[in-house]
């Protein structure tokens, strides 16, 4: 092309706001979550435990409901890690999302599925695939996903 | 069994870059469309039906099928079908041109995928396509997921940022023989992957695909069509698919489970028993320089842990026995919801012997595959012939 051509541009701003149903497994989780406490859901035909909770078992193709859902604990096993370096808008909020942030996959104790969320470290030299990880509530809970605002790295010497 | 065999007649693809400013979405999906038409020698008067796909959300747009389908597409008067399947909208396009052909319900379909993503943001939008309540608050649209994916993998084989670094080294050098690829660095270098900017450990900014603007277009016809279009097709001999569970964290993405099964089920059905000496060329979907290590080892070319000394030992370079990703692959090019049918549409390219610089000498049998949607599979094998191997 060479030289730079003319950019002929219109701008505007969105604003979309969107209301989600967000399932009975989930309105159990929050509740509980309030409480702090971790909420899963189990396959009542081949014992699956689900977290995050889920209202189908993929392979049994079963409903699991609320009655069916069981308490994880707050402690589990870091299965991977990174530290997430790069800007983007977030669309949960509509701002640029903060960063780096630590980001882990873990398997809480008792489940037999991966759950990802926030840690709260950003050196990656720090993090060690197979150490403890756990849990950390906010002081208040409020029933929402932010009341576990990430997990933190268990020190070994705290085993 | 399918009623009737298919054939690749027409292929169109733009020339893939950061941003096309110089053309709206349904002028960059009519240059490929265009392309494809003339390719075939067809006019959209004998074009059967449409098929468009691409992820809205990456745009922030909606109902593209209507008013970029119809004029450009070109869907006046026909059916127009949208696909959307997150990163394996391309193939999903390509299998479903396919069943629609060998079905006989179409003598021949022209599908096209295309991307804009720098109207919007491909991590945004990614980020939509998952669940709002469980995965969306941490989710960093698909590197986060993909950086875990690397790390496990690292760790659990001893593969090394370095054989990682080799695959962009490879696909980017490869990318510069390919005139439709998006990004060019025909001098790159090892150390020009290891000392690029870390973007998510241990990805670096060069161990990761770009966002890409382009579309592709591809014509599929029956038998008795494509004796009328053309001596030189490329033949479907078959195609797979593989979903996964629900939430991206429901696999690790190393030994990619639905890669293993989707491959497992078509070599069979094709009777291939070692793909590095069945197939002659791979055009697989590797989203990062370490994805391309670990799902040839999914794909079967290799054990698991060997993708790095698949590399080394020079299998999936160009002058290897089972060259992967001649056409630069996805880390030198990716229009997502072009992505995966451009994977198709270069593997049909090697059979046709029309590579040029990328071309690989005597093809006979070729893989595409995509990757995306919930950690899923689909591949497709293209030959000379429409005939299983053995
Ligand atoms: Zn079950």
């Amino acid at each position: 092309m060479g030289k730079k051509e003319k950019e002929f541009q219109i701008k505007w701003k969105t604003d979309l706001p969107y209301r989600y149903s967000i399932g009975k497994l989930a309105v159990k989780y929050f509740e509980e979550l309030k409480n702090k406490k971790i909420m899963g859901s189990k396959c009542p035909k081949c014992d699956k435990r689900y977290m995050p909770p889920r209202a189908v078992c993929a392979n049994c193709f079963i409903e699991m409901t609320v009655e069916d859902m069981i308490e994880f604990s707050p402690k589990g096993t870091l299965v991977g890690f990174t530290v997430v370096n790069y800007p983007f808008i977030d669309p949960n909020t509509g701002g640029m999302r903060p960063f780096p942030y630590g980001y882990g996959i873990f398997k809480l104790d008792g489940a037999d599925t991966y759950m990802m969320h926030f840690v709260d470290e950003t050196d990656h030299t720090k993090f060690k695939i197979g150490q403890r990880v756990e849990a950390v509530f906010k002081e208040k809970t409020e029933g929402d996903i932010y009341d576990i605002p990430y997990f933190r790295l268990i020190k070994e010497e705290e085993e | 069994m399918p009623k009737h065999n298919v054939a690749v007649v027409g292929i169109g693809q733009t020339k893939f870059r950061s941003k096309r400013r110089d053309v709206n979405i349904p002028e960059m999906i009519y240059e490929a469309v265009k392309m494809a038409l003339d390719d075939a020698q067809m006019e959209p008067k004998d074009v059967d039906a449409i098929l468009i796909g691409n992820m809205d959300h990456f745009e922030g747009i909606n109902f593209s099928e209507m008013w970029c389908g119809i004029d450009a597409a070109p869907g006046y008067l026909k059916p127009v079908v949208k696909i959307a399947t997150g990163g394996t909208t391309g193939s999903s396009l390509g299998i479903c041109g396919y069943y629609n052909v060998a079905s006989g319900i179409y003598k021949n379909i022209l599908v096209v995928g295309w991307e804009k993503l720098n109207e919007g943001g491909a991590t945004t939008g990614i980020i939509t396509a998952f669940d709002p309540v469980w995965e969306r608050p941490s989710l960093a649209g698909a590197l986060g997921p993909l950086a875990l994916m690397a790390n496990i993998y690292a760790a659990r084989y001893g593969i090394t940022s370095e054989q990682a670094a080799k695959v962009t080294v490879k696909n980017r050098s490869n990318a510069a023989n390919n005139p439709f690829a998006h990004i060019q660095m025909p001098d790159i270098t090892l150390e020009d992957v290891m000392n690029s900017q870390m973007i998510s450990y241990p990805l670096r900014l060069h161990d990761c695909c770009p966002q890409s603007e382009g579309a592709c277009a591809v014509i599929y016809a029956n038998e008795e069509e494509t004796k009328k279009i053309t001596d030189n097709p490329a033949w479907f001999k078959g195609v797979s698919t593989a979903h996964y569970y629900t939430f991206g964290c429901d696999d690790l993405m190393f030994d990619l489970p639905t890669a293993a099964i989707a491959s497992k089920k078509i070599y069979k059905k094709l009777g291939i028993k070692d793909p590095v000496k069945d197939l002659d060329v791979a055009e697989i979907y590797e989203p990062t320089s370490w994805s391309e290590l670990s799902w040839t080892e999914s794909l079967g070319f290799c054990g698991k842990g060997e993708g790095g000394k698949l590399l080394d030992e020079g299998i999936t370079q160009m002058t290897g026995e089972l060259p992967v990703n001649p056409s630069g692959g996805v880390l030198s090019t990716n229009p997502i919801g072009a992505t995966a049918l451009v994977r198709f549409a270069e593997a049909a390219i090697q059979v046709m012997g029309r590579g040029g610089k990328r071309q690989i000498p005597d093809v006979e049998t070729a893989m595409g595959m995509g990757f995306g949607g919930s950690l899923w599979t689909e591949l497709a094998i293209l030959g000379k012939d429409p005939k299983p191997l053995r």
